[in-house]
């Protein structure tokens, strides 16, 4: 009995076992790497195109392309750091980055540029935020910005004319009345974006700071935090914004978010974003920017929506190095990739890509090319324990929305709870 | 109580823009490409997930049942030097949330040579990995009459032809109640293939349905909710067979 | 010597696929996480030793950690005490009047079967949202709801009745015990006259008392480890307001979203002694009411 037991074993894993050591004479020539990433079904599909491209162009280097959504993603990506088993190339988004690059776990790329890796076709800034502490760790491979995703038929139906590329916060006050009236209270201007620091990020660069200081400090004060909830509290006590319900549920994912389920007009997402709002909706979907107050301007940031990152692991780097070349160079790739991980970042891309642009698609590339003379430099770098303050910010929010706390006391509590969070998180 | 199952179903047949939209439970238009195009919407076809999650099913089954029954007679039957200690191990490893052994775990697959094969889902279990079986059964063996045992010790049995001939047959509705709830945890285990399973053409079921969904971007629920439905059926069918080894297992048995 | 090989080959033996299991898959990662519990660890860099920097900090600091406490502990006494009489009220039904229809036995499990689904993150939140079929039931008795799910202080019994709910496998123990029970202690019964409850006080819970200690051991670990649902439900945050903020939730959250796996270690093992305390409890408790056929050791 236990014989067989083995002996089934044996072929079953053994055959795979055997395959994944590496080294073995009968795979030495071939040259492989892994790139994973975080997908959906059209992504993977797109993604799965490119790596057949590529291998017809470079037969003898094999590229295993590993894929998982985007909340099991960072569980598998940390085991596989822990593990000294990164794949070759991962994805990485600009919350995180900055956590693995503090920990070195990326490798930067500086001397494989124009030595393997061209960006000569790269926008002026591009790649900024990928480049920490003067290193260029991450190579933008989509550009995005915030974006407040509205609901363009409710806009027309409730007479709302405010410029969506300029507007104030008292314009957006204005239309959420508007649409909450035209609608007769069933669909409410926005959601109540109290939680989401995200939005607060703009409307704390409006003023010229950033929500984090140089040295990893915070940069954002009480003041501002306070004012932010106020002026949401105001529009919520006037019923024009979704109420505390939607509000306090966190993380929200497309599906449930109230511009998607018919509940608002309008959400807060980034412009790449827009087109998965699209397509869990019936009514058409436009792209307007974040209002910011009176008198303020330069709150948005162009930003990367997705990096590509040679990790520590990487073994084979000059495959590694072809592989990303191709990916962020190549016209057939960057066809195929499509505009799922936000609009390429060259002139190159774009014209790829231009062809095969759906309607939504063509409003966000508008609406990104609209808004290019009212952004702001890019942030200060993140620092490590970023994501804690977030965490903490929707907490302490909840309160408010919920009517537990007022905005002060609230703020000052954040403020505090953020300053522990970020001593602890870089001792 | 089947309310949930019934708005599942029912969203499985919706196209996708009505199914969070709309308020209505059923759709307006029954639909069945989700379960037509979503069996191929992903790089690899359901058809190998399916054969993926076959193999790791079937073997784990085996290996639970037959590992576990071992360890359950010994602890439940047979006297034996750090009897109560190993039992008290043996209830610990259960205590232990399992995000903490995680990586330790992974290290020791990778060096192994283990990672990105099935061997880390199924060895396990052919060593008694998952103590909440051997407890079931020990509870289960702890109940059969002892005088079974010595008569037979007495007639000349070994410990193994007591094991074989007389506590399994008469553990029947143990059997397969660990055999129910051992297939189904692990057809729907998603965590250790997450962590261990690196080709896309080697994930399981539960796995390729995570590719559906993304909580950022484009998103493909009407295809993951048909797809989550028909993951169900081998197991109900699986579990209407078994549970009857549960219902009659008495019956045949002659025990009073 | 050889007395002593006698006496314990045959256990031994038994054991040797467990011993070989727990000594070369589990023994090393589990000392590991012990280790670990010791160190500041972000699973990138190699750990630092800290000495009882994370237990210190735990008791000392952490407010989300006695928050995570209070959280499971109510949990915990709320779910397994339900889940446990629902589970047998089932089981006793379906053993004595639907014993042929299989067909049931697989719709009281079928719950069970979704447990982990995203679909019953967003079907939760749905049901018990201020629109929901919950708050829509309670209007026809003239009942004004509430969004359950989303206030602090009602959504934590969400996730109580969504454990009820999901009662299948204790249920399917508590049904191969039943069926255990051999059927002419009943019948005995009956020609004395015994009335049904005091059938089931003196026949069915003494010779259900294994299956119901193990039901009651092994629901209360499960529900102090309770992930999945709070974590899916609540988008893996504990909201609102930490209202679902169980302990393993919290735990995840240090070891993987900010990279404290040293600090989550020291979590775990806190965990793992109360919930050590509360089994030996249950354990030194059994003898009193759980007794085995003829046992005699």
């Amino acid at each position: 009995m236990r014989i067989t037991r083995r002996h089934l074993l044996a072929s079953i894993g053994g055959a795979s076992a055997l395959a994944a050591l590496p080294g073995l004479p009968a795979f030495a020539q071939e040259r492989t790497i892994r790139h994973f990433w975080w997908g959906n079904p059209t992504r993977d599909k797109n993604t799965f195109a490119v790596i057949d491209l590529f291998q017809k162009a470079h037969p003898d280097i094999k590229v295993s392309g590993e894929t998982i959504g985007w909340g099991d993603y960072w569980t598998k990506m940390a085991t596989q750091t822990a593990g000294g088993n990164m794949a070759d190339v991962i994805q990485m988004a600009h919350t995180f980055i900055h956590e693995y690059v503090g920990r070195g776990a990326i490798k930067p790329l500086d001397e494989y540029v124009g030595n393997g890796i061209s960006l000569d076709h790269y926008d002026d800034g591009a790649n900024e935020v990928g480049t920490i502490d003067g290193q260029l760790y991450g190579i933008n491979i989509g550009s995005t910005t915030q974006a407040i995703p509205y609901n363009i038929k409710a806009f027309e139906d409730a007479g709302v004319t405010a410029d969506l590329l300029g507007w104030t916060t008292e314009d957006f006050a204005d239309a959420c009345a508007k649409i909450t009236e035209a609608s007769g209270g069933a669909m409410r201007g926005s959601e109540d974006l109290s939680l989401y620091i995200e939005n607060l990020e703009v409307w704390v660069r409006s003023t010229g700071r950033d929500l984090y200081a140089p040295d990893g400090g915070l940069e954002m004060t009480e003041e501002d935090v306070r004012s932010y909830w106020e002026f949401w509290g105001g529009l919520r006590d006037d019923g024009i914004v979704e109420g505390k319900d939607a509000t306090v549920i966190l993380d929200k994912g497309m599906a449930e978010l109230g511009i998607t389920r018919g509940t608002t007009a309008m959400t807060f997402r980034y412009a790449n974003q827009v087109g998965a709002v699209q397509s869990l909706m019936t009514d058409p979907v436009g792209a307007a920017m974040v209002p910011q107050r009176p008198g303020t301007s330069n709150g948005h940031y162009v930003l990367p929506s997705m990096f590509l990152c040679l990790t520590r692991d990487a073994k084979d780097i000059d495959a590694a190095a072809a592989y990303i070349d191709y990916w962020i160079s190549n016209p057939d790739a960057l066809k195929a990739l499509g505009i799922d991980r936000g609009i390429p970042p060259s002139q190159l891309g774009r014209d790829a890509i231009a062809p095969t642009l759906s309607e939504v698609d063509q409003n966000v590339v508008a609406f990104f090319g609209g808004i290019q003379d009212k952004v702001g430099p890019v942030p200060n770098a993140t620092p490590k324990g970023a994501g804690e303050v977030r965490d903490a910010f929707m907490r302490t929010g909840t309160e408010v929305v919920l009517g537990n706390m007022p905005a002060d006391e609230a703020a000052g509590r954040f403020i505090q709870d953020a300053e522990a969070i970020l001593i602890r998180a870089n001792r | 109580m089947l309310y949930p199952l019934i708005w599942l179903f029912a969203s499985s047949l919706k196209p996708e823009n009505e199914i969070f939209g709309s308020l209505d439970l059923w759709p307006s238009k029954v639909d069945w490409s989700n379960y037509t195009e979503g069996w191929n919407a992903l790089p690899v076809s359901f058809t190998v997930f399916y054969k993926n999650s076959a193999i790791v099913t079937v073997l784990s089954v085996i290996g639970n049942l037959l590992s576990c029954s071992f360890a359950a007679y010994a602890f439940a039957r047979l006297k034996f030097n750090g009897r109560t200690f190993l039992f008290a191990l043996m209830m610990m490893t259960m205590m232990l949330p399992y995000h903490v052994v995680l990586i330790p775990q992974y290290v020791l697959f990778l060096n192994l040579g283990w990672v990105d094969t099935y061997l880390p889902l199924i060895v396990p279990r052919f060593l008694a990995a998952d103590g909440f079986f051997i407890f079931l059964m020990v509870q289960f063996f702890r109940q059969i009459p002892r005088e079974l045992d010595e008569a037979a010790m007495i007639d000349g049995c070994s410990p193994f032809k007591i094991y074989w001939a007389i506590i399994l047959p008469l553990s029947l509705p143990a059997m397969g109640t660990a055999a129910i709830f051992s297939l189904i945890w692990v057809w729907e285990d998603f965590l250790a293939p997450l962590i261990y399973l690196n080709d896309i053409n080697s994930y399981t079921v539960p796995l390729a349905l995570r590719l559906f969904v993304d909580q950022e971007g484009q998103s493909a629920f009407g295809q993951m909710f048909a797809m989550s439905v028909l993951s169900l059926v081998p197991v109900l069918i699986f579990f209407v067979a078994f549970q009857k080894l549960i219902i009659r297992g008495i019956a045949t048995s002659g025990m009073k | 010597m050889r007395r002593f090989i006698r006496r314990n080959a045959a256990g031994y033996f038994f054991l040797s696929p467990w011993l070989l299991g727990f000594g070369l898959l589990a023994l090393g990662p589990i000392l590991a996480s012990l280790y670990l519990s010791f160190t500041r660890y972000d699973m990138v860099s190699a750990p630092v030793w800290d000495g009882l920097g994370n237990y210190h900090y735990m008791l000392e600091y952490d407010r989300r950690f006695w928050k995570a406490l209070e959280v499971t502990f109510t949990f915990v006494a709320l779910s397994v005490p339900l889940r446990l009489a629902m589970a047998l009220g089932v089981a006793m039904l379906l053993d004595k009047g639907l014993r042929t229809i299989g067909l049931y036995r697989a719709i009281f499990y079928l719950p069970s079967l979704l447990g982990a689904s995203i679909a019953i993150a967003l079907l939760w939140r749905e049901m018990f949202g201020i629109d929901g079929v919950v708050n829509q039931v309670l209007a026809v008795f003239g009942i004004e709801g509430k969004g359950w799910i989303t206030d602090p202080d009602t959504s934590l019994y969400t996730i109580v009745v969504l454990a009820m709910w999901q009662f299948g496998s204790p249920m399917l123990i508590f049904l191969a015990g039943l069926r255990g029970i051999p059927r002419d202690l009943y019948e005995a019964a009956e020609i004395d006259g015994t009335s049904k409850w005091r059938q089931f006080w003196r026949i069915t819970l003494p010779m259900l008392a294994p299956v119901v200690f193990f039901n009651l051991v092994l629901q209360t670990i499960e529900a102090f480890k309770t992930f999945t649902s709070a974590f899916i439900i609540s988008n893996g945050t504990g909201a609102p307001a930490d209202s679902l903020l169980f302990y393993t939730v919290y735990l995840f959250n240090e070891a993987f979203k900010f990279f404290r796996m040293g600090y989550a270690s020291a979590l775990a093992w806190v965990l793992l002694i109360i919930i050590a305390a509360f089994t030996a409890l249950a354990f030194a408790t059994s003898k009193y009411w759980v007794h085995y056929e003829n046992e005699r050791d």
